[in-house]
């Protein structure tokens, strides 16, 4: 057992956990963020994702130990009222079937807009990053049209 | 308008035939509410006609929901039918999960159904509010009803434009009489059905604000995994836990009925304790069974014992130019909804609480009853249901959202599973499965073998065709829809001990890929062109339509791209005609690339144009994985694959373009949510069949071709 503090979304919160639990479970079942889901456990569907310094990261084979005074984010922290760039192009696009994934696609393309904020973004590049979040339902046509319309409206954005 | 007779007793206590087979209630009127409700209801509520909508004071409709979202979208369809005929602006429109009541009936969604099932219903109780609300307006302004309508959640005076909310007249409305009959909408004077009005569940699923089973958090929870036999059917017989329980916050281990359960602080540490745990099992009857000797017993089947499904003119008339045999076979499926098995689940005293991502609430409720109470609250619960006097609810079952479906959740194991561990705790558990045992311990999409017998006259015209099915499990097929002077389609079901269940278009996904690309094999044998040849045998009009325009789409007959191909297949499930056109590009190595797949569908009145069109690409993906991706294998009992690493589903880079078109009409609104999975792989097999000459003739093709 460890103590050490996260700082997510913001805020700082004490965390005692065990060396090797994993980010995940630390958002999941100590802090009730339920909003970064658990797909696999093994960092190969991509539904855990969230930000560390803003880099996209696999929560659930990061231990949380790891990340100790790194500011994470979550999807609850991405932004306030849904006003990302990428959470209205989603709700835009109706993207979410199930919705199960989406944390995961969110956070994914949100870190790839900011990495690569040009309106060409293109489908080599959004492949290269998203082929890491899996989607049962078959959400990544729109998926694929909602990373070019955030890249637009963040173009106007700014 | 059309008018139809509300037969009142047939409106508060209708038995329809459910694919259940269990009697639907469907409807009843406002003084029959349990009294529970009731008293609820007229707090918040000042009219509420009928089990299916209450109108507030304020304004607010609330529709009550029987159907799981499992993101095919039914949480925001049905309350469209239903807003349609009320005239209430869409942004009036709440939602509230239906309780599990008598008036709602035996409450699961399956089968493409919900649509099928509610359209009549749902689009009565609207009419019916609408009539009241209309009734209560005239009568306030002492004019004729007939000169009043409704509109954008208002009562409208045609003469004099006087108009009020529905808000101000839901106190009125509620007080008359229910009435003796409702008039219909026409389809041409629909403002809500056939648009995209926005789902009520996307914003929630944007912002992780959105609940799944997984996500229930209650004060003083604990949380649980579960180990089964890695041998199907198999048993725990010894455990050793020393090892798990001294990993840190694990709080006890437990043995359930064919599983070992874990319970911990956290998930992390029951599973880390999962792995910890040293079981020896009794491995049972099934540890030799393996995928070669589950293809040897259904090649056995398909010689012997079989039932005829369908059957048209003499196998054995002469007339046959050239013949071809062939066989197919589709390994097993596994379902791995993104959201793994969960369910939470409170024993007490009181009875059981449990709150599920299920796609059977009755079902689940069912489960709990039976695993999840004491003798006495048992007998309790069964005497108040007979009664129907729930002045508490010895069980109650919570349904979330569910982080996919696709048939999986019509199964109740893992519920079965929560209670029993809750009832060893006395306090709220979260059972969640890890993916592995998620698929491991499956009901899975059947392995079938299909023996394919058709031959060609002398002018290269099909003359008989003989589909024989082997599946494990339930066998099953339905008509061929080309007019084949002899024909004949039998099926044999094998008792395997492997689980089985529905999985996204359930029969039809076998029996059209087998129908479909063997059609081609015959068309090449009489050298006819694919399309043509179906353009004259099949006998549905609204089948060749939808055929027709996915080749029209595509450019079929018209040259590709250097290297590209097309393929088609066309078939009718849940009432929906779909034909896809899949577009392949085969590049120096010879390897197939999914370029586009055209789908045309044709599902009656539509209800949500933006929903059709995304559970069309759904499926076009659900079938590419199915074609493309990994089979369930078994070896020494045991299913093979473990995590997405080696059950892969498709992923963005394999996406190909998807271009859905719509034939419009008015026919009665069909299924959406599984129609068009079963033409993806058979169009698939065929353009590549176009492109290589040689058949595809086993599922997912990456297995290679059958021998």
């Amino acid at each position: 057992m460890a103590q050490f503090t996260l700082r997510i979304n913001g805020e700082d919160h004490k965390i005692e956990a065990a060396n090797d639990m994993p980010l995940l479970w630390v958002l999941r079942d100590k802090l009730n963020l339920t909003g970064t889901k658990f797909g696999c456990g093994v960092g190969t569907c991509g539904a855990c994702m969230v930000h560390v310094e803003g880099e996209p990261v696999h929560s659930c084979t990061l231990p949380a130990i790891a990340v100790k005074g790194k500011n994470i984010t979550t999807i609850e922290g991405l932004s306030a009222n849904s006003r990302h760039a990428v959470q209205r192009a989603w709700v835009a696009l109706q993207i979410p079937q199930c919705g199960y994934c989406q944390s995961g696609q969110i956070m994914t393309a949100a870190a790839l807009l900011e990495q690569n904020p040009s309106n060409q973004i293109s489908n080599q590049i959004i492949d290269s990053s998203m082929n890491q979040v899996l989607c049962r339902c078959g959400t990544y046509q729109r998926v694929r049209a909602g990373i070019k319309l955030a890249a637009k409206m963040m173009k106007e954005d700014s | 308008m059309s008018d139809i007779k509300l037969d009142r007793r047939r409106f508060l206590k209708i038995s329809t035939a459910s694919v259940f087979g269990t009697g639907l209630v469907l409807a009843i009127k406002w003084d029959e509410l349990p009294a529970d409700n009731k008293t609820l209801l007229i707090k918040a509520s000042p009219f509420q006609p009928n089990a299916w909508l209450k109108i507030g004071s304020d304004g607010r409709v609330t529709v009550f929901v029987v159907e799981s979202e499992m993101g095919q979208g039914s949480s925001s369809l049905m309350p469209m039918i239903l807003a349609e005929e009320l005239e209430v602006a869409w942004d009036d429109i709440a939602i509230q999960r239906a309780p599990l009541k008598p008036a709602y009936g035996y409450q699961a969604t399956g089968g493409s159904s919900s649509i099928r099932k509610g359209w009549a219903t749902l689009r009565s109780a609207g009419a019916m509010a609408r009539q009241m609300l209309i009734q209560a307006a005239a009568q306030q302004w002492s004019v004729n009803p007939s000169d009043c309508y409704a509109e954008n959640s208002q009562v409208i005076h045609k003469q004099t434009g006087k108009q009020q909310s529905f808000a101000q007249l839901a106190q009125l409305a509620a007080k008359l009489p229910i009435p003796e009959n409702v008039s219909l909408k026409s389809p041409n004077e629909y403002k809500i059905l056939g648009t995209s009005v926005p789902r009520l569940d996307i914003p929630g699923k944007v912002n992780g604000s959105a609940q799944f089973g997984i996500d229930v958090r209650l004060p003083n929870m604990l949380f649980a995994t579960t180990v089964h036999c890695p041998v199907i059917g198999g048993k725990a017989k010894k455990i050793n836990d020393s090892k798990a329980k001294q990993i840190a916050g694990v709080e006890g281990v437990y043995k359930i009925d064919n599983a070992v359960a874990v319970v911990a602080e956290d998930t992390w540490s029951a599973m880390q304790a999962a792995k910890a745990l040293e079981i020896e099992w009794d491995e049972g009857a099934n540890k030799n069974l393996s995928s070669q000797q589950i293809q040897q017993q259904l090649e056995n089947a398909a010689k012997n014992s079989t039932r005829v499904k369908f059957q048209q003119g003499d196998l054995d008339s002469p007339g046959a130019a050239k013949t071809i045999n062939a066989h197919y076979d589709m390994p097993f499926q596994a379902h791995v909804p993104m959201e793994p098995m969960n369910c939470t689940a409170l024993v007490n005293d009181q009875g059981c609480e449990v709150w599920a991502p299920t796609q059977s609430p009755t079902g689940a409720r069912n489960t709990a009853e039976k695993y999840g109470l004491s003798k006495f609250n048992y007998y309790l619960e069964k005497i108040s249901r007979r009664l129907d006097f729930s002045e508490r609810d010895v069980v109650d079952v919570h349904t979330t959202l569910l982080g996919g479906g696709f048939g999986r959740r019509i199964q109740q194991d893992y519920v079965a599973e929560a209670v029993q561990i809750a009832r060893q705790l006395k306090q709220p558990v979260n059972l969640t499965w890890t993916r592995e045992e998620d698929i491991q311990h499956d009901f899975y999409h059947p392995y079938t073998f299909h023996v394919m017998q058709g031959s060609v006259d002398a002018n290269g015209k099909p003359h008989s065709w003989w589909h024989r099915i082997a599946a494990v499990g339930q066998a099953s097929a339905g008509q061929l829809p080309y007019a084949i002077p002899n024909s004949k389609i039998d099926v044999a079901s094998v008792d395997i001990a492997v689980p089985t269940g529905p999985w996204r278009s359930v029969k039809h996904h076998y029996y059209a890929f087998a129908q479909e690309t063997f059609f081609d094999e015959l068309a090449a044998l009489g050298k006819q062109d694919p399309l043509q040849l179906r353009l004259e045998l099949l006998t549905d009009p609204r089948m060749k339509k939808v055929l027709q325009l996915a080749a029209d789409k595509a450019q079929w007959g018209k040259p590709l791209a250097e290297g590209h191909f097309l393929g088609l297949a066309v078939h009718k499930s849940f009432g929906t005609y779909v034909a896809e056109a899949v577009e392949i590009a085969l590049d120096d190595q010879g390897l197939v690339n999914v370029v586009r797949v055209v789908v045309a569908v044709d599902c009656g009145i539509v209800i949500n144009r933006d929903t059709l069109l995304a559970q069309m690409e759904g499926s076009v993906v659900f079938g590419l994985s199915a074609a493309l991706k990994s089979p369930i294998t078994l070896k020494d009992g045991r299913v093979q694959q473990n995590n997405f690493y080696d059950y892969p589903i498709l992923k963005m880079s394999e996406m190909p373009k998807v271009d859905t078109f719509i034939v419009k009409n008015n026919e009665s609104p069909q299924g959406i949510g599984e129609p068009a999975v079963p033409p993806l792989a058979p169009a698939l097999a065929n353009a590549i069949f176009a492109a290589t000459g040689s058949a595809v003739r086993r599922l997912p093709f990456s297995q290679g071709p059958s021998d």
